[in-house]
């Protein structure tokens, strides 16, 4: 469904894609936690802020703010109860004359002043004084009968956190429709504009809440407090000097209210009233020692951020590196918060994102779980379709490589005619242009075909790699598979194979269909026990069965089992393969073996997990793993016929191709040495050592049978040496086995032409046939490199009967490269025969031929003349009498 | 009539509402407010109509601050009797302490309608208007209040003309009632008062305010003549305080010296400094305490002439122990010259 879907797919192959969507789930699950939790993710949110607010080095105190306190002394003198109005009034009147500059009192005006408390006059006598001493901040109440111009209003709320610790004072607050800022900025506001009136006026705007920067331990003691009693004693004294002293130009802040006034808890532990926290506002602002903290928006984009890095982090890189990373990440953001604290007072949230960070921790494991299956999918299509695309350029190429030689030919045969015959020169000339620039043309899509041909390989390549590794594997890891193959009985170090293995160990704990290619000698059935070995069924019972060593007659019998007197001879009921398999892995080998009619039987198991036992009308249902294994192309049996395309893809759930020996490299000499100690051990010999120049042969050796022929090798060896250090003698791969470097010197001794047909056809396999390649390995023209393969063409076909695909199949030897061969084949018959056509007699058409095949060697020639002869006379192929000169070209070719 | 003779008189006809309502008044003036209460209800018990008992219930109710009560009350006393011209009274004080500002001028206002020469219901007219910003009448009944002789008034006036609130700024108004306040004793006043010379006597304010708070006190002065319109000065800067001492005035000389002197009059100053070394005749005796009080208060608010006086008086030991170095204490701070005079004159002696 989601898989067809670009976008999807899109998605599924960007992980910064999916880094910023799981920050985005993470930041909205720390969300939805806080708001379930409110009271211990403030707590948690506050930790550092709190800790540091304890432990720092105490703020100072501003030089212009003094505090007049209500004390015992002055109780004893005004009663503990609510004080007469005059009482403030002198005292704001006697801050004033002292000159004080800006006089804030912890009052509300709220009510008249009873009879006994002075009554009107108290409250005339203290509007009086506030008029005098210009405007002074009071506290709002939400009732004010006396509302006085002189009096500035502030409120005095302190907002408490859930977790019921007072941090922030609100900056503004509505009383009646009327903005009430804080009484701490109102007094701050008002000492500006007194001391300062250019300075900008100061406004809390934008800020809902302000982060009170408390002083020591938060009680009021941290500041210099002045008691009533002594103020009051001053001016009765009239005792200028020490009114001056205290209140001259400075703030002065009368908390004559009751302490038993409402209280907060302070990060610092401390409960203090809320006027004490406004006083360490004021003080703040003073100070300029603001604390500051991100908004909503900007908390939720730092943990929406670090959120995705961690899930970016976790996505890009796997295993420790990626825990590693994001450990790293919340510690290098923990040092920042702290560094941001303690340099520019900035409170960074801590609570939000580390809950994001551990449910990016959790959601990214199930998230990649999740997600693997569908990449590999998804990547193994952009595989095939590469494939495909690559098939295609490939034919192309082969058709344009194959037109530029005709054409080329053609006009070699147009310039012979040009110095034959004068007369038609110009016509000639003409077609010379012509052909040339066909020529030139052909020669330019052939160039353009093969640069796109590179971009696909090299786009094929890199996707390979990145199917097969996304991930480099560092050295623990490769010893650790290496052990691991090890104890499964896989032997090797090579990273491609390892790589496979693990590949192959993610697969096994699917119940997906395995399908291992490989040739024979590679360990198929060790990969086959090891996909059991690693499934969930290790345990259960695990089957092989060698597809080609089943008789016929017996397939569904051995298979599905039968029921008894089903059959003649069926004496007992007896339970097949899948049956005794039930719950384990069944490892049918060599499924490209199996004739059509017992595919379909099989692919009705391998779809419905049930069948009937032979003579049985119930079906048995069976769950059984499939791990089916073969050295032919199935692929290429689809496509000619001989194998079910429903039953290859039935199969190929999951694909391994295990590399031939050859291309492991470094794994030639280990196989050697741990062989070399069974044989010898079986045979009861004394374990022989190698000598350097036998160890370099095994190494150089094209094992055509793989691991199997490697034992068989060192098996003889060791039977037929008595001593204890095998030579390259003892090793015999000079008589039957040609080596690599060395076949090639031998060849030179048995073929003394290095160009003979076998070393060209060599060369060109190598160079999957590509003609300019081989022409540059072996230093030639390529139109010599072309006639060449026309002539092995020609013979391959002669030999064949004619049946082009099995010309061509000898020819290309490896199934890779059929396809290739095929087309330069058809072509190159195709052309001859266009050439011979309009002639009567093939004699004749000989005789053109000759002319116009004059670079082909004569040895090849014959081969031409056979297939003319043979296109006049119309024989049966056949009837096609073989050239006595030829060296067949399957016994020159395939002596190795 | 003693509380015991109440009591009796109530004993002996206990259905008479007037000598239980009298009762009443008695216990509330020596404070026994709830047996006041008592007696109160027993009134109305038995004369429930009885507007003077609802009034007397209402104010022992506002003395206990029962505001509500009281209200319920004195209410009810003005619809008995709308004429109660202390029920309206005591209505709007209720109204006020209950924070209803406009109910409160409303009561004032009836009580004043009813009995116009009520300075007291004027006063509290004035507050209220005041603190409703209604300056201009409040300073307008202020100053009838003043003038009934209510000393609150006399200092909210003062300091209305002082700051030109509903009036016109006239600091010579200002000192003119502040003092009438201070002559009750109102110690608000007295302080501005004392304030406001210490400014005048000050270094710090500006020279055109010291010279206008100067010019105040001489106009105050100047306008003590208005006082007695049968006295005229006869020139040389003679004073009112000195021409009631040429005509042996012994009922207003000393204290319109001392108000002249206050309002730092050079002339009364040198006057009184010889009335308190020699006295006057039979009607003062030498190192009169009142002079000598005057010579503290003014030397402490800087008025040099005082500074000088009192460390004569000091170093000679007229009237006090002396004290020299008290006496050099006050001349701190005099040009030496100065201080050489007034020392060399208490060697002198």
């Amino acid at each position: 469904m989601l898989g067809a879907s670009p976008l999807w797919r899109q998605f599924l192959n960007t992980p910064w894609l999916q880094a910023i969507a799981m920050g985005l789930l993470a930041a909205i699950l720390a969300f939805v936690l806080w708001t379930a939790a409110p009271a211990t993710f403030t707590a948690l949110d506050w930790t550092a802020y709190d800790l540091w607010l304890r432990h720092r080095t105490p703020i100072p105190v501003s030089p212009s703010l003094v505090i007049v306190t209500r004390d015992p002394a002055s109780e004893e003198e005004f009663g503990t109860g609510p004080w007469d109005r005059a009482i403030p009034a002198r005292l704001i009147t006697a801050a004033h004359e002292a000159g004080a500059s800006t006089i804030g009192i912890d009052h509300r005006l709220d009510q008249a002043s009873p009879a006994q408390l002075g009554g009107a006059a108290s409250d005339a006598l203290l509007l009086e004084a506030m008029k005098t001493a210009g405007p002074v901040v009071v506290v709002q109440s939400s009732e004010s009968p006396l509302a006085p111009d002189s009096a500035i209003f502030g409120h005095l709320l302190v907002s408490t956190d859930p977790d019921h610790v007072a941090r922030t004072v609100p900056s503004m607050t509505t009383v009646n429709s009327r903005f009430v800022p804080a009484f701490g900025t109102s007094l701050f506001g008002l000492f500006q504009k007194q001391t300062a009136p250019a300075a900008r006026p100061f406004s809390a705007e934008g800020e809902t809440a302000l982060l009170v920067n408390y002083v020591g331990n938060g009680v009021l003691s941290a500041f210099p407090t002045i008691p009533v009693s002594a103020v009051w004693d001053a001016i009765g004294h009239h005792d200028s000097n020490r009114l001056s002293e205290w209140f001259t130009g400075k703030i002065v802040v009368f908390l004559p209210s009751l302490a038993t006034e409402e209280s907060r808890l302070l990060p610092t532990g401390q409960t203090v009233s809320t006027s004490v926290v406004h006083v360490h506002l004021l003080n703040m602002l003073l100070t300029d020692a603001g604390i500051f903290r991100l908004g909503t928006t900007g908390r939720y984009t730092v943990t929406l951020l670090l959120a995705a890095v961690i899930a970016w982090f976790l996505l890009q890189f796997r295993g420790t590196i990626s825990l590693l990373l994001a450990g790293t990440t919340i510690a290098i953001y923990g040092s920042l918060m702290l560094i941001a604290l303690v340099a520019v007072h900035l409170v960074l949230p801590l609570a939000l994102p580390l809950t994001a960070a551990a449910v990016v921790l959790i959601g990214t494991t199930i998230w990649s779980n999740l997600t693997a299956h569908q990449r590999l999918v998804l990547l193994e299509q952009d595989m095939l379709r590469l494939q495909q695309e690559a098939a295609a350029v490939r034919e192309a190429l082969v058709l344009r490589e194959t037109r530029a030689e005709t054409l080329q030919e053609d006009l070699a045969v147009a310039r012979t005619a040009v110095t034959q015959s004068a007369g038609q020169q110009e016509e000639l000339t003409k077609t010379t242009e012509l052909l040339r620039s066909q020529l030139a043309e052909a020669q330019t899509q052939e160039e353009e075909a093969r640069r796109k041909l590179e971009g696909l390989e090299q786009q094929l390549h890199s996707l390979r790699a990145a199917t097969r590794e996304p991930v480099t594997m560092d050295d623990v890891e490769l010893d650790r598979l290496r052990e691991e193959c090890r104890q499964l009985g896989i032997i090797t170090q090579d990273v491609g194979l390892l790589r496979l293995y693990r590949d192959l160990k993610k697969g096994a704990k699917s119940s997906l269909t395995v399908l291992l290619l490989g040739e024979p000698g590679t360990g198929k059935e060790l990969f086959a026990r090891a996909v059991h070995r690693l499934s969930p069924r290790n345990g259960k019972t695990f089957i092989a069965v060698n597809m080609a060593a089943i008789s016929p007659e017996l397939f569904e019998s051995e298979l599905f089992g039968h029921t008894k007197g089903s059959f003649t001879g069926a004496m007992a009921e007896r339970r097949g393969y899948f049956e005794l398999a039930d719950h384990g892995t069944i490892f049918l080998d060599e499924i490209g073996d199996l004739r059509l009619d017992h595919q379909s039987k099989l692919l009705r198991v391998l779809q419905e997990k049930s069948f009937y036992r032979v003579g049985a009308t119930i079906p048995t249902t069976v769950d059984v793993r499939i791990v089916a294994a073969t050295n032919r192309d199935l692929q290429r049996g689809v496509s000619e016929g001989w194998f079910r395309e429903d039953l290859y893809f039935r199969l190929t759930g999951l694909v391994f191709r295990l590399p031939p020996l050859r291309e492991r490299t470094g794994d030639a000499p280990i196989l050697a040495d741990i062989f070399l100690t069974e044989i010898a051990t079986q045979m009861g010999k004394p374990v022989p050592k190698l000598s350097n120049e036998a160890l370099r042969a095994l190494i150089e050796h094209e094992w055509k049978g793989n691991v199997r022929d490697l034992r068989h090798c060192l098996e003889q060896a060791v039977a037929l040496s008595d001593r204890s250090l095998l030579t390259t003698e003892s090793l015999r791969l000079g008589s039957e086995h040609v080596t690599l470097s060395a076949g090639r010197v031998k060849q030179s001794q048995i073929l003394p032409d290095p160009a003979s047909d076998a070393a060209v056809l060599h060369c060109l396999r190598r160079h999957s046939f590509d003609m300019q390649a081989t022409a540059k390995t072996l230093g030639w023209d390529r139109s010599t490199v072309t006639q060449r393969l026309k002539g092995l063409c020609f013979q391959a076909l002669v030999e064949s009967g004619g049946d082009q695909a099995n010309a061509a199949a000898a020819i290309a030897d490896d199934p890779r490269h059929l396809r290739t061969v095929e087309l330069k084949l058809m072509d190159y018959h195709k052309h001859l025969l266009s050439i011979i056509e309009p002639f009567a007699s093939a004699d004749e058409a000989l005789l053109d031929c000759k002319r116009r095949f004059k670079n082909l060697p004569d040895r090849h020639f014959a081969s031409v003349e056979v297939l003319v002869r043979q296109h006049f006379h119309r024989d049966p192929p056949d009837s096609i009498k073989r050239t006595k000169e030829f060296q067949p070209l399957h016994q020159t070719l395939n002596r190795k | 009539m003693a509380l015991g003779e109440l009591r009796g008189t109530v004993r002996r006809f206990p259905q008479s509402a007037d000598d239980r309502l009298k009762l009443a008044q008695g216990l509330y003036r020596i404070g026994d407010l709830d047996a006041a209460v008592d007696e109160c209800r027993a009134t109305l018990r038995l004369m429930p109509d009885y507007a003077k008992a609802h009034l007397q219930l209402g104010v022992v109710l506002m003395a206990k601050q029962e505001w509500r009560a009281a209200l319920k009350e004195l209410k009810e006393a003005t619809r008995l009797d709308p004429e109660l011209t202390q029920a309206h009274y005591s209505l709007g004080t209720v109204y006020y302490t209950t924070g209803n500002l406009k109910a409160a001028v409303q009561s004032y206002r009836q009580a004043l309608e009813l009995q116009p020469h009520f300075p007291d219901a004027r006063y509290r007219l004035a507050l209220v208007l005041k603190l409703t910003d209604r300056a201009q009448e409040a300073a307008h009944l202020m100053e009838e209040a003043a003038q009934g002789g209510i000393p609150q008034a006399q200092y909210f006036l003062g300091h209305a003309y002082r700051t030109g609130q509903g009036v016109e700024k006239n600091l010579a108004l200002s000192i003119h009632w502040w003092a009438k306040a201070a002559e009750f004793g109102h110690q608000q006043a007295a302080e501005s008062l004392s304030q406001l010379r210490r400014q005048t006597l000050s270094n710090d304010r500006s020279d055109r305010r010291r010279r206008e708070a100067i010019e105040a006190f001489r106009q105050y002065r100047d306008g003590l003549w208005k006082g007695f319109p049968d006295i005229t000065p006869n020139g040389d800067g003679e004073t009112l305080g000195t021409a009631l001492l040429r005509l042996d005035r012994e009922d207003y000389a000393l204290s319109v010296l001392l108000q002249e002197a206050y309002a730092l009059s050079d002339v009364a100053h040198a006057e009184l400094v010889r009335l308190y070394q020699d006295g006057w005749e039979n009607h003062l005796a030498p190192f009169d305490k009142t002079i000598l009080t005057f010579f503290e208060v003014t030397a402490g608010e800087g008025f040099i002439p005082s500074k000088k006086a009192l460390a004569s008086i000091y170093g000679q030991g007229l009237g006090v122990t002396p004290d020299l170095k008290k006496a050099n204490a006050l001349l701190k701070g005099l040009p030496k010259q100065e201080m050489k005079a007034v020392l060399d004159d208490v060697a002198g002696h």
